[in-house]
């Protein structure tokens, strides 16, 4: 039973065609889920001061200012998960004021140009924030991520966070890049 | 394991120390170790699961943020744990995410977790351990510790334990030793005394005790059961001495009754007194340690014991004590006494009692005495008597032997005198048997005598009348004639003699003795001449000599007796004194005179013969007894006693064997001599031409008597029976010319002479009846002179006597 073989090679170049296109996609989507659920660990490796919390039944924030590119997978990651005991709750806002009782900020790729204006309103604030803007923590932001190969990574400036009274867990600090913040060099 | 029971308490002891000791310190070190190894692996699992949680923990975040770098980072932190041969990380997955391995280790490490928890593995501890962020399980660790250090650990504690084990068991050793002492201790002194009791038996010995534990009491209960034994052995002891006393008293009764039952054999089998009271004391002496025995005989009208036996210890005794044979004892107050009335007296202590037989006793140094009675039918006839030197010395079971042997022996002795009785009654019986024999024959011979001497004197007497009257009336007799008649009337007197001495066999002497005077000088000289034949005419047929001498006192005084019966006597002595010399010798006959207290007339008849035994000597005046055979009769010397006796008079015998013999007769002599009866004197005048009727069946006595009455003038009718003479006398009596005199013989047929004199007595009671008998002298013997008889005559008549007869008849009749 002799196929022709270039019809088999035709085929075998289309399914992969196929799967590279389709690849693409979904390393972009996994690539996100991945930030997603960083998003969630960075909330575990953080304590933050009791006043953050109206009452111990307030929720824990997640606030993304700007466009969400986390689309359902932040969603997805912190569904029926706590934060100390504190429900998860994810706000999207593409104001900084509505974020203001969030505990974390998640500022989108969007917001690139509002860095400093965002990062002032937000200083001495016991919020920590999150970026995948290059940078981000030498700005004076919190932690960042980039890309180091297919696998993410992060940036950790810890000054800003302990100024703001957030305590960051020494292995989260270990598994980070630490930055300075440039501010502070002034 | 029986060497185990064999081996000695104390290394028991030792040995079941050190077993415990041992066997509970290897039990300790084996719960030990395994505990050890428990712990150690509960220990390396919690190490490992702290160790786990701890890189857990420290890898969370590397999980949780997939920086495998930062995990294998951590994972090597873990090259300190030298015991952590390999770990490996998995995310939630299940994917290796990182992983560590001890360098020099080749390990296949799991490629995929298990469930949790931890699992023991050839050498090592594999240990799942969930990673938890927030409660939520992010990935597992896999650690893997190498079980090495824990086995060498064990090992170490092996060897530590060994060592410990080793210095325990030293220690235990040591220990023991005088541990198990208070233990083995006292059981070990329990077993020696034990040994000790048992090999000695010597139940006094005790345990001393221990105190109050179980050995305490062990010891106290033992020695309550010695106690307990020895109080058993004791009695037990007590009991086997007082068995073997009874046994002892047992067998010396024994003894003693064998010694009765030989006496008692020994005694029964004699007869006579002495001879077992020999026996009874020479058994005795032989079987009993006796210082004195001797058997008396009691008297109890003298109230005296007379010895009859002792025992050869006495003759040492003899001077204290002086019982001898036949010595006597008086009976003393008490003593004695109470022996005599039929009981045992037992004096313990003869010193003590003061009476003169057992003080006696004491005299001899004799202590203690017994007196058993010797009781026949509770009559006592003798005494048992026997003594000691020591006091006391007498039990009671030999008081009891002696009173049964004396009741055996006054048994047999009242046996023997039984016997002796019985045979003294059987002798006596016998020769009274003998004696009546002898008289019987006697009496028959001496009713053939006198029927012969009846016959001969009716025979000769028409002799002796004829005689005597051709003597008398005759006037032409020639000399020669008168010689003649002279010598016939010898003769018939001698018949007459002769057959009168026939009589003597049979017939009784007279009660009333006439005495007469005698003179014993004459009667020798008759003696002689009557013994002549036999002294002289028979020995000399033999060619044998006999002397005979006379040796007379002319002034012996005559003796009052009957004349006929002395010498009759001194005939038999005569005869006596021949038989004893059958070879020849001198017979003296001598009287003479004893002048002592009284006068005494003396007759001895000696010889020169044979001589008697003392014995012959003694019994030779019993009747039957003779020294002569058949030829004697045994009655020669009785009847010679008999008449000796009858005249007041004595009998002495001189004689000894090979020296004669020599009989003496003593008779008194009366102080005044006695009256001759003047029978020859007493004048008399002879009827003549009386009527007379002769009445006899013999008709040669009618003759003569016809022809010698006629001769003196009377007048005779004659019958020739009784029948007759009464007849006759009736018809004379009736035709007025009675009879003055009937003669009459006394025996005759069909009716005799008594019928004869009754009938004419009837007839005529006056008429005096003359009874002519050759039973005559019997007649007058017995007393039985018949009734209407005035006169008894004897055949035969002499004249004289038939005149004097009838002159009385005659002379009564007219008066």
């Amino acid at each position: 039973m002799a196929m022709p073989l270039k019809k088999s090679i035709t085929c075998w170049l289309c399914i992969l065609m196929l799967a590279m296109q389709t690849g693409s996609a979904r390393a972009q989507s996994r690539e996100y889920q991945v930030k997603a659920a960083f998003l969630f660990n960075f909330a575990q490796f953080v304590d933050w001061p009791a006043v953050t919390f109206a009452d111990t039944n307030s929720p824990f924030c997640i606030g993304i200012l700007g466009n969400d590119p986390f689309g359902q997978a932040l969603d997805e990651t912190v569904q029926g998960e706590t934060i100390d005991n504190h429900k998860i709750i994810i706000k999207r806002s593409q104001t900084l004021d509505d974020l203001k009782d969030c505990q974390m900020i998640f500022v989108s790729q969007s917001e690139k140009g509002h860095i400093t204006k965002i990062l002032s309103d937000l200083d001495s604030k016991p919020i920590l924030t999150v970026s995948e803007i290059e940078g981000f923590a030498q700005h004076g932001g919190g932690i960042d991520f980039y890309l180091a190969g297919t696998k993410v990574r992060f940036e950790i400036n810890p000054g800003v966070a302990h100024s703001d009274g957030l305590k960051i867990s020494a292995q989260l600090l270990s598994l980070g890049k630490i930055v300075q913040s440039a501010r502070e060099d002034k | 394991m029986s060497w185990l029971e064999k081996l000695p308490l104390k290394k028991k002891l030792t040995l079941v120390i050190l077993l415990t000791c041992s066997v509970v310190l290897l039990l300790a070190c084996g719960v030990l170790a395994v505990y050890q190894s428990f712990d150690f692996r509960r220990t390396l699992v919690r190490d490992s699961t702290v160790l786990a949680d701890v890189i857990g923990k420290n890898t969370r975040a590397a999980l949780a943020f997939q920086d495998e770098n930062s995990a294998q980072q951590a994972l090597l932190t873990l090259q300190s744990e030298p015991n952590v041969s390999a770990a490996c990380l998995y995310d939630a997955q299940g994917n290796q995410f990182a992983n560590y391995v001890q360098s020099g280790i080749n390990v296949p490490l799991p490629s995929h977790p298990s469930t949790d928890g931890h699992v023991f593995e050839s050498g090592h501890l594999g240990l799942f351990h969930a990673v938890i962020l927030n409660d939520k399980r992010i990935g597992t660790i896999y650690l893997q510790t190498d079980l090495k250090r824990m086995d060498e650990r064990l090992r170490v504690f092996a060897g530590v334990g060994l060592l410990v084990l080793l210095g325990s068991l030293v220690v235990a050793i040591l220990l023991a030793t005088p541990l198990q002492k208070p233990i083995s201790g006292p059981i070990l002194g329990l077993a020696e005394t034990v040994r000790t009791i048992a090999e000695r038996r010597d139940y006094n010995v005790r345990i001393p005790i221990q105190g109050g534990n179980e050995t305490g009491l062990l010891t106290d209960a033992f020695n309550k059961l010695l106690a307990g034994i020895e109080e058993r052995d004791k009695a037990l002891r007590g009991e086997i001495t007082e068995r073997k006393n009874a046994e002892g008293k047992v067998q010396s009764q024994l003894a003693r009754l064998e010694l009765l039952h030989t006496i008692t054999r020994s005694i029964s089998e004699r007869l006579d007194l002495q001879s077992i009271f020999q026996v009874v004391i020479r058994t005795l002496e032989d079987n009993l340690p006796l210082d004195l025995i001797c058997i008396c005989l009691y008297d109890p009208n003298a109230n005296v014991l007379t010895v009859k036996g002792v025992g050869t210890s006495v003759v040492a005794l003899e001077k204290e004590l002086g019982l001898t044979r036949e010595a006597q004892i008086p009976i003393d107050e008490n003593g004695l006494s109470q022996c005599v009335r039929g009981r045992l007296v037992y004096e313990s202590n003869v010193t003590q009692v003061k009476f003169p037989f057992p003080q006696r006793l004491a005299g001899a140094g004799l202590r203690s005495f017994v007196a058993a009675p010797l009781l026949v039918e509770s009559k006592v006839f003798g005494a048992l008597i026997a003594a000691r030197k020591e006091s006391e010395s007498f039990s009671s079971g030999e008081c009891e032997f002696l009173k049964q042997l004396s009741g055996h022996v006054a048994l047999a002795a009242h046996q023997a005198q039984l016997y002796e009785a019985l045979q003294q009654a059987y002798d006596d019986l016998r020769q009274t048997q003998q004696a009546v024999m002898q008289q019987e024959r006697l009496k028959a011979l001496g009713q053939m005598a006198s029927g012969i001497a009846h016959d001969i004197n009716n025979a000769i007497s028409p002799v002796a009348l004829y005689t005597e009257s051709l003597l008398e009336k005759e006037p032409n007799l020639s000399a020669r004639a008168k010689d003649y008649l002279n010598t016939i009337q010898h003769a018939i007197e001698d018949v007459s003699h002769t057959v009168a001495r026939m009589r003597e066999f049979y017939r009784q002497r007279e009660q009333q003795l006439t005495l007469t005077p005698v003179n014993l000088n004459q009667m020798i000289q008759q003696v002689i001449d009557l013994s002549r034949a036999r002294w002289s005419d028979m020995p000399q047929q033999r060619g044998i000599f006999i002397k005979v001498e006379t040796d007379l006192d002319p002034a012996l005084p005559q003796v009052s007796g009957v004349e006929s019966e002395i010498r009759e006597a001194l005939v038999n002595l005569v005869f006596n004194a021949v038989d004893a010399m059958p070879n020849g010798g001198t017979l003296t006959l001598r009287t003479k005179i004893s002048e002592k207290a009284v006068r005494l007339a003396l007759v001895e008849v000696s010889d020169t013969g044979i001589g008697m035994e003392e014995d012959v000597r003694k019994r030779c005046l019993e009747p039957f007894f003779t020294t002569k055979g058949e030829r004697g009769t045994g009655l020669g010397l009785a009847m010679v006693y008999g008449t000796v006796r009858r005249h007041n008079a004595d009998i002495e015998i001189e004689s000894a064997p090979g020296k004669g013999t020599t009989l003496r007769i003593i008779f008194p002599v009366p102080a005044t001599p006695a009256a001759v009866p003047g029978k020859d004197t007493a004048p008399f005048i002879v009827p003549s031409r009386l009527r007379i009727l002769v009445v006899d069946d013999d008709p040669l006595l009618i003759k003569s008597l016809r022809d010698t009455l006629e001769t003196d003038g009377h007048v005779i009718v004659t019958a020739g029976g009784g029948q007759d003479g009464i007849h006759a006398f009736r018809t004379a009596f009736e035709s007025k010319e009675p009879f003055a005199v009937v003669i009459t013989d006394l025996g005759m047929p069909y009716v005799d002479g008594r019928q004869v004199a009754s009938a004419i007595k009837g007839i005529s009671p006056s008429t005096p009846i003359i009874m002519l008998t050759g039973w005559g002298q019997r007649l007058v013997a017995e007393g039985d002179i018949p009734p209407h008889v005035n006169q008894v005559l004897n055949k035969p008549p002499k004249l004289r006597e038939l005149r004097e007869a009838l002159a009385q008849c005659v002379a009564s009749t007219r008066s």
